[in-house]
This record gives C-alpha cells, sequence and structure tokens, in this order.
C-alpha cells in the first residue's frame, strides 16, 4: 500500500491533515464523544462548540422511551467506573422532535446510537432513523434479545451477523456495529459484523464487572452488576482494536479509557481509524474538544497526516 | 455554568471529621442557594468528580464554602488538601432554591450535613427572613451554627441526645414551632430517614416543602443519566436527574 504521505510529497509537500473519513462519511477530525456520555450534546454546549468534535454518538435510543434502572446506577473503581443505568433514553419519536434538527445545526458528524430487545425492534429502529438527519447509525448489540433467551445480540457472531444484515435491509445510512468485549473472540465477531454488511465497527464497548461493598455485602448497583470504563480499560482495548484490524477490511472506531491525545494515537497505531472518547467527559467537562485542539497540534508539529498511523503498529520480532 | 480552576485558602476541621474549605473562584455572583459545585481530586485514580453543595460565598471576595464530613476515600483526600493547592471545578450546577418576590419568610431545616445547604439560601436571598432548625446527632457533630446566625433571624440547634441545645429531633421541634412563626415555604436537606418524617409529621402542613435531593453522580451536568430520582408528575411516576432536574423538588413530588 502506498503511503498517504509519499503521495502528497509526489503532489508537492506535505501538509498536515487532521481529517478522516469512514464509509464515506467525512469527520473534521477523529474524536468522536461516545454514546451514553454525552447525552444528545446539550450540556456539553455548555462548555465548547460542538464543531470542535469529529463527531457525537447519541445516547442510545430504543423504539419506545425507558425508565432504565433505579439507584444506585453507578459505582466508581481505580481509575475507572461501572455503570448500570439500562439505557433510559426518551425514544426515538421524542428524539425526532425536539433534538435531531438541533444537533444537525451543530458542524459536526451525528451517528445515531440505536438500541433493540428483539431482532424486529432493531428493525423497526433501523427503518425509523432513517427519518433523521443522522449521517450515520451506531447499533448497540449488547442489549438481551428478550425473544431469545436473554443472551446480548453481542455475544454469538451468529446472532452479530444476523443483527447486522437485518439493520442494514433496511436502512440508508452507513452501519457501524458496537462490539462487547464481554466474548470469547472479539476479532470472530468482528468479522461476523463485516459480513452481515456493517460500513464499519466500533470497540470496545463496557466490560462487565461488579463493585461490592464488605460492610452490607452487597453489590454497590441497584442492578448487581453493570459495565466498566475509564481508563483501566484501555490496555484491553488496544489489544482488541488491534486484533479486529487484523481480521477485518472495513473502519474501526476504537474507544475504551481514552484521556488524552496520545491515547488516540495508540488506538490509530493499533487500527482505530477514529476514537470515541466516553468516560472522561465526567472527569473533564471540556476534555473531548481538549483532546481534538492538543492532537491538532501534534499532527501540525509533526506535519503528517493522522490517517498515516492507522494500524501502523511495529510489533516485537 | 463553567469548568473553572479554584484555589484552597482554608480546609479546617470544624466538628468532628466535618471540615470547611473556602475555595477561591473567578466569580461567585451567580451563585443561587442550594445549587452544587462538582470538585475534581488531585488523585487521579478516582475519575468522579466529588459533588459538594455550595454552602456560603462571599461576593467581595470572591471565595465559595464547602462543608464535608470524611466518609469515604474521596472526601478522605479533600481533607488533607493543604492551602494554596488548585481544584479543578465546575460551577454552580442544579436548579437552585428562588426565593425573591414568592416569600416573605421561610423556615430552612437542617438535618446534620445536609444543614449545609442552608447558609448561601439565605445569604442569596436577604430581603427574605429565614427561620433555621438544625438537627445534629451529638455536640461534636454540631457545626454551622455562627454562620446561620449571621443570615437568619432565628436559629434553634437540637440534638438527637440532647448533648447540645435541644433536646430531640428537630423535625419535632420544627413542627411545634411552625404555626406561631407564620413561615410561607419550607425548605429542608438532611438525609432520606428525614424527609419521610417530615411527609409524615407535616401532613397537615399547606404551604409548599422543598428538599434537596442527593444521589451518585456521573457528569454532573446532566448528560450521563446516572443520578436519578423517582418524582412524580401530573399522577406519573418517572425518573429525573437530581443534578440537572434538581437537586431542588417539591417534598409532595418526591416518590421516597
Amino acid at each position: 500500500m502506498q503511503r498517504r504521505t509519499s503521495i502528497r510529497v509526489e503532489r508537492g509537500g506535505i501538509v498536515s491533515n487532521l481529517k478522516v473519513n469512514i464509509a464515506g462519511v467525512e469527520f473534521k477530525n477523529p474524536i468522536i464523544t461516545a454514546s451514553g456520555t454525552f447525552g444528545f450534546g446539550r450540556e456539553f454546549n455548555n462548555f465548547y462548540p460542538l464543531s470542535d468534535l469529529g463527531g457525537i454518538c447519541t445516547k442510545g435510543l430504543t423504539l419506545m422511551p425507558r425508565d432504565g434502572n433505579p439507584a444506585p446506577r453507578i459505582a466508581e473503581t481505580k481509575s475507572g467506573i461501572i455503570n448500570s443505568v439500562g439505557l433510559q433514553n426518551p425514544g426515538i419519536e421524542h428524539y425526532l422532535a425536539t433534538d435531531d434538527k438541533w444537533l444537525a445545526e451543530q458542524d459536526t458528524v451525528v451517528i445515531a446510537n440505536i438500541a433493540g430487545a428483539s431482532l424486529d425492534d432493531y428493525i423497526a429502529m433501523g427503518e425509523k432513523i432513517n427519518e433523521s438527519n443522522a449521517q450515520m447509525v451506531e447499533l448497540n448489540i449488547s442489549c438481551p434479545n428478550v425473544k431469545a433467551g436473554g443472551m446480548a445480540f453481542g455475544v454469538l457472531p451468529a446472532s452479530v451477523e444476523q443483527v447486522t444484515r437485518a439493520v442494514k435491509n433496511v436502512c440508508k445510512k452507513p452501519v457501524i456495529t458496537k462490539l462487547s468485549p464481554n466474548v470469547s473472540c472479539i476479532a470472530d465477531n468482528a468479522k461476523a459484523a463485516q459480513n452481515g454488511g456493517a460500513d464499519g465497527i466500533s470497540l470496545i464497548n463496557t466490560l462487565s464487572a461488579m463493585a461490592v461493598n464488605y460492610k452490607t455485602r452487597k453489590p454497590i448497583l441497584f442492578n448487581n452488576n453493570g459495565g466498566l470504563s475509564g481508563a483501566c480499560v484501555k490496555p484491553v482495548a488496544l489489544k482488541m482494536v488491534w486484533d479486529c484490524y487484523n481480521a477485518v477490511d472495513i473502519p474501526i472506531i476504537g474507544l475504551g479509557g481514552i484521556t488524552s491525545y496520545t491515547d488516540v494515537l495508540e488506538f490509530m497505531i493499533c487500527g482505530a481509524r477514529a476514537v470515541q472518547v466516553g468516560t472522561y467527559n465526567f472527569t473533564e467537562p471540556m476534555g473531548a474538544s481538549q483532546i481534538a485542539k492538543d492532537l491538532e497540534n501534534y499532527v501540525k508539529e509533526q506535519d503528517m497526516d493522522i490517517n498515516d498511523l492507522v494500524g501502523s503498529l511495529i510489533l516485537n520480532k | 455554568m463553567r469548568d473553572i480552576v479554584c484555589e484552597i485558602l482554608s480546609n479546617k476541621e470544624v466538628g468532628e471529621n466535618i471540615f470547611e474549605m473556602v475555595l477561591l473562584a473567578d466569580r461567585v455572583d451567580d451563585i443561587q442557594g442550594g445549587q452544587f459545585v462538582n470538585i475534581q481530586l488531585p488523585n487521579k485514580e478516582m475519575l468522579l468528580r466529588r459533588p459538594f453543595c455550595l454552602c456560603d460565598f462571599d461576593e467581595v471576595n470572591k471565595t465559595f464554602t464547602i462543608c464535608y464530613a470524611v466518609v469515604g476515600e474521596g472526601t478522605k483526600v479533600l481533607s488533607g488538601l493543604a492551602v494554596g493547592q488548585q481544584l479543578k471545578a465546575t460551577l454552580p450546577l442544579g436548579n437552585g432554591f428562588l426565593l425573591s418576590g414568592k416569600y416573605n419568610k421561610i423556615m430552612l431545616i437542617g438535618g446534620g450535613m445536609g444543614s449545609a445547604v442552608l447558609p448561601a439560601i439565605a445569604r442569596r436571598n436577604k430581603d427574605v427572613e429565614c427561620v433555621c432548625y438544625l438537627g445534629f446527632a451529638n455536640k461534636g457533630k454540631v457545626v454551622l451554627e455562627e454562620k446561620l446566625r449571621e443570615v437568619c433571624s432565628k436559629v434553634v440547634v437540637a440534638t438527637d441526645d440532647g448533648s447540645y441545645g435541644e433536646s430531640g429531633f428537630v423535625t419535632n421541634i420544627a413542627k411545634a414551632d411552625l404555626d406561631s412563626l407564620g413561615v410561607d415555604a419550607i425548605f429542608c436537606c438532611g438525609p432520606e430517614v428525614m424527609y419521610r418524617a417530615i411527609k409524615k409529621t407535616f401532613a397537615d402542613v399547606n404551604i409548599p416543602i422543598f428538599v434537596s435531593l442527593e444521589q451518585r453522580m456521573g457528569c454532573g451536568i446532566g448528560a450521563c443519566l446516572v443520578c436519578n430520582c423517582k418524582i412524580e408528575r401530573e399522577g406519573k411516576q418517572g425518573y429525573y436527574r437530581v443534578c440537572k432536574d434538581g437537586p431542588v423538588f417539591e417534598l409532595k413530588e418526591v416518590v421516597l
């Protein structure tokens, strides 16, 4: 493969570039905020213009409004948090009526994250989301399939492929399948998403986890268990992104514990074409914007095309 | 709301395991009583910011005060921080308790560390007369009495064991005085058990009663939907965000 820098040298000099392209959608920079950590963007718009970001991924949307789980929904662990919100959201109709248009005006790519409790739900959501202004769709397949005994759609490669294909058949927008790390071989699930027609994959979703209070002998979360995220999961995520990069040809969006522009560089070196910033939004309300700025400075300083990093990992012999 | 860097001007133990910290901010004129600040700890292992009610503020010196009990790892770290240390903080957050123009005289009730919400409410609403009832477990836990005497026309302190002030539960003492005071609203901050007691003891009271809720928080600004509380409005129960829809709610709509 010819390196982009050499192409640009042939055209007369290197010009630093931060833009990335995923399934035909151009992002001004590779920083996207992760679903469930950023609402629908309005709160963070108090701190910085959303146009600082390459994109934002909405809170997970379902056909009908969902109340979510009782409190407590969050527990802090060393360098991480465990959450169990239970997909509380106002439903797709409410989103289309109140947030969709506003988000479309923020000069950033909007990725609608959709979820369901059955294959029919996903198909209905895949159709419904065609009405939105979102440029892309991200499939949350970590939800339990209520019609198939409650195992999450994202566990077995066959169901990853099935749900991806079902949505691809009805959805006119590029579809990104978000992979769960709670599986035996994530590369197999990446291939399954590709076979199902996914235009890209994002990983990792949260790691299944529990926090316990030794005094009460009870789990801290009402729901007993939840999903671990934050800086502590980064090494797991990097390895999984690299494994998937070597298994599929479709673009990868990497996430898991990103708190700095150097983390972004590491994810891209392991094969991510873009990244998502999640838990760090809680620690630093300006965090995602700052990472985008730091990355821009680095790319200018190095006079490089950020795309040249993708998958450039040099393994030790 | 904004994200700023604050400097610790003082951090003193004012009761048994209870600290008052004064921080220098860029401005404090936008702080309403009942709002909170989300403070980042210098310890990077603790990812989440810690929410504290904005206990008091000083507009001349641009400072605000938080008052906290050491109950976990985060507050333990906070209690050990030295003067001059800089901390990131997001403020002011949440819906405050707006009184001016609505009420002439109000009753403030504080239960333990819940009392920390009260000084800022009284200071921000100088045209409203505030009478204050504070309840603590024992003498060692009594804090903020002097601060509240500065801004309230009356302050009654009670301890559960009678070791300081009046003896007994502050809710009962406040209820006994209520009719003679002529207040037109009540604001209460304390543990959930206190709200249950007030719902029962004040059941025949026809003036609005407001309470401040707390819950484990994530972002503190309304995006992550972690700090939920159950509220009943127009006959329908649903989850609301403590950090953005609250923390102040009318007691009658809080599902306990």
